[in-house]
């Protein structure tokens, strides 16, 4: 394992605040976080987490979304009413709708418990470079064979340049602004087509067919633009396992 | 004449005797079948009763001129007749009022006048009177039969109303379908005289019960009710029946059939009457209908809501371990050589405790399985029950990370029963008492012998259950509202009892006598024999 990279604003490491009130769990990942070169905070209740936060505000936000005292949803509701710290969603339910939800409530990515580690630390690294990205606008993003101008639009794959459509282009930029984090459906034809555009789900699944063709060797097993089944699409970043 | 009105009149209005009803209440009409017979016949006894009401009134008036005349010698005595002749209009309507008249002239001319004046009966004058006492008759005849078709037709929509009103009371109390066809068949028979019918597709329902009905009449009803184009008509068969099919909301309900008295026959209002009653009935089905098809997407619903939860719930329960468990493993893999010795150590205890927690809990389900089966294998030996007790206590306490007291330790009381199985009730039952009680509070098992019984009572700090709600926590699924936060799948204590009543023993709880806080669930089992 490599050592983390820390892309935090503040100085020091960057600090997690892990919320989950079974505390197996908790016991069970606080020592990998914290040997990844993480400050590890823990809470057991929503109200906990929120109180914490408020007192002193983490870098990034792992939490269960079955808390006693309140829903998942709404503490995230609330963080987001005055902070912009990336969340990472740690879910035992399967129900799609849920994190569906949950994301689009303002949590920046989700994993499914049961979660290994080198996962669960590679999305908090994405979270943090999503955070990093949001304040200092790069003009430019490479992930693998990806390359993409932001300034002339341009995007090439293995060096070779490929020529797409706007709303190829618009999906793409999207991803890559989101690169190694989850991006729902609903967040695609919000920045393709709009806030108001009354686009079904499917038309997102057959632009994101067509820029497969384009950017894919094998469009059939994606490598670039991977799927979340039922959830949403992901770019993958350069670090992913 | 009159008895052709009179007819007219009867025939319209439902068969039903006008002076008769008038003295009938109202209420008891629906039912009183026998007062609802046609009379079509040439002349009742009623009218012959009438017409000598009307000449013994004439006679008492020639009977009072005659007493006036003896008096006075007075001859001009027919406004006296004519008196008489309105009494008989008025109470007797039309046709006696004219006999009376009639009568009344002969009386006057022959009786009073014959022989006292020189007037003849083909005078200018006696003719005059004749005149008079027959447009008198006349006049107040019909006046009178006005005020009697008024009077009737107010009754008979006050019946109308008060038979639908009967039905539909009868209608919306309940929304069993077979009890709306019966009243159906009852109202309907009750105001047709005759009898009625309400054929479905599975049954018939009739009134008066037993009324005979031909295959033909079974046969032509069903086939009726198959025909859209039927719907919202009448149609007529032998013996007098009508036949309207039941419809409602565009779907076909049955068949409603009904028919007068032997002899009689309805008019087009009590046609429509009967049939605006059979679509109240088929109105009543369709809601019948509705109210079942709600209360079954409701069940369903409820179904759905009690499998979602118990699948999250069993997800919840064997992911949360399975989660540490990874969570844990992977650790030690990607870190393990900067990990110090007691996270490492942690790190294992975590993983083996969370295994034996999956295995309990899929050793729930799986026994779950078998209790519903009935495939569950009982056996029955001596043990001992303190041993099983503390290797429960041991077990939980490392699990949960809880302190479990024993109240009362109590080294020689045995048990008769399957230690495997008492073993896993009493472990659901404490790891129950650990879930539902408050982080660092305590919980206790205590021991003892009573009643030819051993028995081990669990005790924790928690909530308790609201008083309501006690006797269902052993009840399958069920989960006390106040611990609705906390995941569980409430199927511990179920299976707790399952296992203890097949072993011939038994489980309770209750709440703690107050000011203590909390739930004791009370385990018993049969003694070893000595």
């Amino acid at each position: 394992m490599s050592p983390a990279i820390h892309l935090q604003a503040s100085d020091g490491p960057a600090r997690l605040l892990l919320v989950d009130d079974e505390p197996q769990i908790v016991r069970a990942l606080t020592p990998a976080l914290t040997a990844a070169g993480y400050s590890v905070e823990t809470a057991a209740t929503g109200e906990a987490a929120l109180s914490q936060m408020a007192g002193n505000p983490c870098d990034v936000v792992i939490l269960d979304l079955g808390l006693p005292d309140m829903d998942g949803k709404e503490v995230i509701r609330r963080i987001r009413e005055w902070s912009e710290a990336p969340i990472i969603v740690l879910s035992a339910r399967d129900l799609e709708s849920e994190k569906i939800a949950a994301l689009d409530f303002g949590a920046d990515d989700f994993v499914n418990k049961p979660v290994g580690v080198g996962e669960l630390l590679a999305r908090v690294r994405a979270s943090l470079r999503g955070r990093e990205r949001r304040f200092t606008a790069q003009p430019s993003f490479k992930a693998g064979d990806l390359e993409i101008n932001f300034p002339n639009r341009r995007v090439q794959v293995q060096g070779d340049e490929v020529r797409l459509t706007p709303r190829e282009y618009d999906l793409l930029r999207t991803l890559a602004r989101h690169a190694g984090r989850v991006v729902t459906h609903k967040q695609v034809i919000t920045s393709v087509w709009g806030p108001e555009a009354q686009v079904d789900a499917q038309f997102v699944r057959v632009l994101v067919a067509q820029l497969r063709q384009k950017l894919e060797l094998e469009p059939s097993a994606p490598r670039i633009v991977l799927t979340e089944p039922g959830v949403g699409y992901r770019l993958k970043a350069d670090d992913d396992a | 004449m009159d008895s052709e009105r009179d007819t007219a009149l009867r025939v319209a209005y439902f068969t039903y005797d006008v002076e008769a009803a008038r003295f009938e209440s109202l209420a008891a009409f629906g039912s009183s079948s026998g007062d609802l017979t046609l009379k079509i016949g040439p002349i009742s006894s009623r009218t012959i009763l009438r017409y000598a009401a009307a000449f013994a009134i004439v006679a008492l008036f020639t009977g009072l001129a005659e007493y006036i005349y003896q008096l006075s010698h007075l001859l001009r005595l027919s406004a006296l007749f004519l008196a008489a002749v309105l009494v008989v209009a008025y109470w007797l309507g039309a046709g006696p009022a004219y006999f009376a008249a009639f009568t009344a002239f002969l009386a006057f001319n022959f009786y009073i006048l014959g022989g006292r004046t020189p007037l003849s009966f083909a005078s200018w004058e006696s003719i005059l009177t004749l005149g008079v006492f027959f447009f008198t008759a006349m006049l107040t005849g019909s006046l009178t039969g006005r005020l009697r078709d008024e009077a009737q037709k107010a009754m008979v929509r006050a019946r109308t109303t008060q038979i639908l009103f009967d039905a539909t009371r009868d209608f919306s109390a309940t929304p069993d379908e077979a009890f709306i066809h019966e009243r159906l068949a009852h109202h309907l028979a009750a105001a047709a005289g005759g009898g009625a019918l309400v054929l479905t597709g599975a049954a018939t329902f009739a009134s008066p019960a037993g009324l005979a009905v031909s295959e033909d009449l079974r046969r032509r009803a069903l086939a009726l009710g198959e025909v859209d184009s039927a719907a919202g008509a009448v149609t007529t068969f032998a013996e007098g029946w009508s036949l309207r099919p039941l419809y409602a909301d565009g779907v076909s309900l049955g068949v409603a059939a009904w028919r007068p008295p032997a002899g009689g026959k309805h008019a087009a209002e009590a046609q429509t009457l009967l049939a605006i009653l059979a679509d109240a009935g088929a109105a009543a089905v369709a809601r019948a209908h509705l109210a079942a098809a709600k209360s079954n997407a409701e069940a369903r619903a409820r179904t759905e809501e009690l499998r979602n939860a118990l699948l999250s719930s069993i997800s919840h329960d064997l992911r949360t371990p399975l989660a540490a468990i990874m969570a844990s493993a992977s650790s030690l893999q990607e870190f393990g050589e900067t990990f110090d010795a007691a996270t490492r150590r942690d790190l294992t205890a975590t993983i083996q405790e969370e295994s034996e927690r999956m295995n309990a809990f899929v050793a729930n389900l799986l026994n779950m399985t078998k209790l519903e089966a009935g495939a569950l294998a009982v056996t029955r030996i001596r043990f001992g029950v303190q041993e099983v007790v503390d290797r429960t206590m041991r077990r939980q306490q490392l699990a949960h990370r809880r302190t479990v007291v024993e109240a009362a330790p109590f080294a020689e009381l045995e048990a008769s029963g399957d230690p495997v199985l008492f073993e896993q009730a009493l472990g659901n039952v404490v790891e129950n008492a650990i879930r539902y009680s408050p982080a660092g509070s305590t919980v206790r098992i205590a021991c003892e012998r009573a009643d030819g019984e051993a028995v081990v009572r669990v005790t924790d700090e928690g909530p308790g259950v609201p008083g309501e709600d006690i006797g269902r926590i052993f009840d399958k699924f069920y989960r006390s509202p106040s611990v609705a936060a906390t995941a569980g799948t409430g199927l511990g204590l179920s299976i707790a009892r399952g296992f203890m009543e097949a072993m011939g023993g038994a489980v309770t709880a209750a709440n703690r006598p107050k000011p203590e806080r909390g739930l004791a669930v009370t385990l018993k089992l049969g003694l070893a024999p000595q």
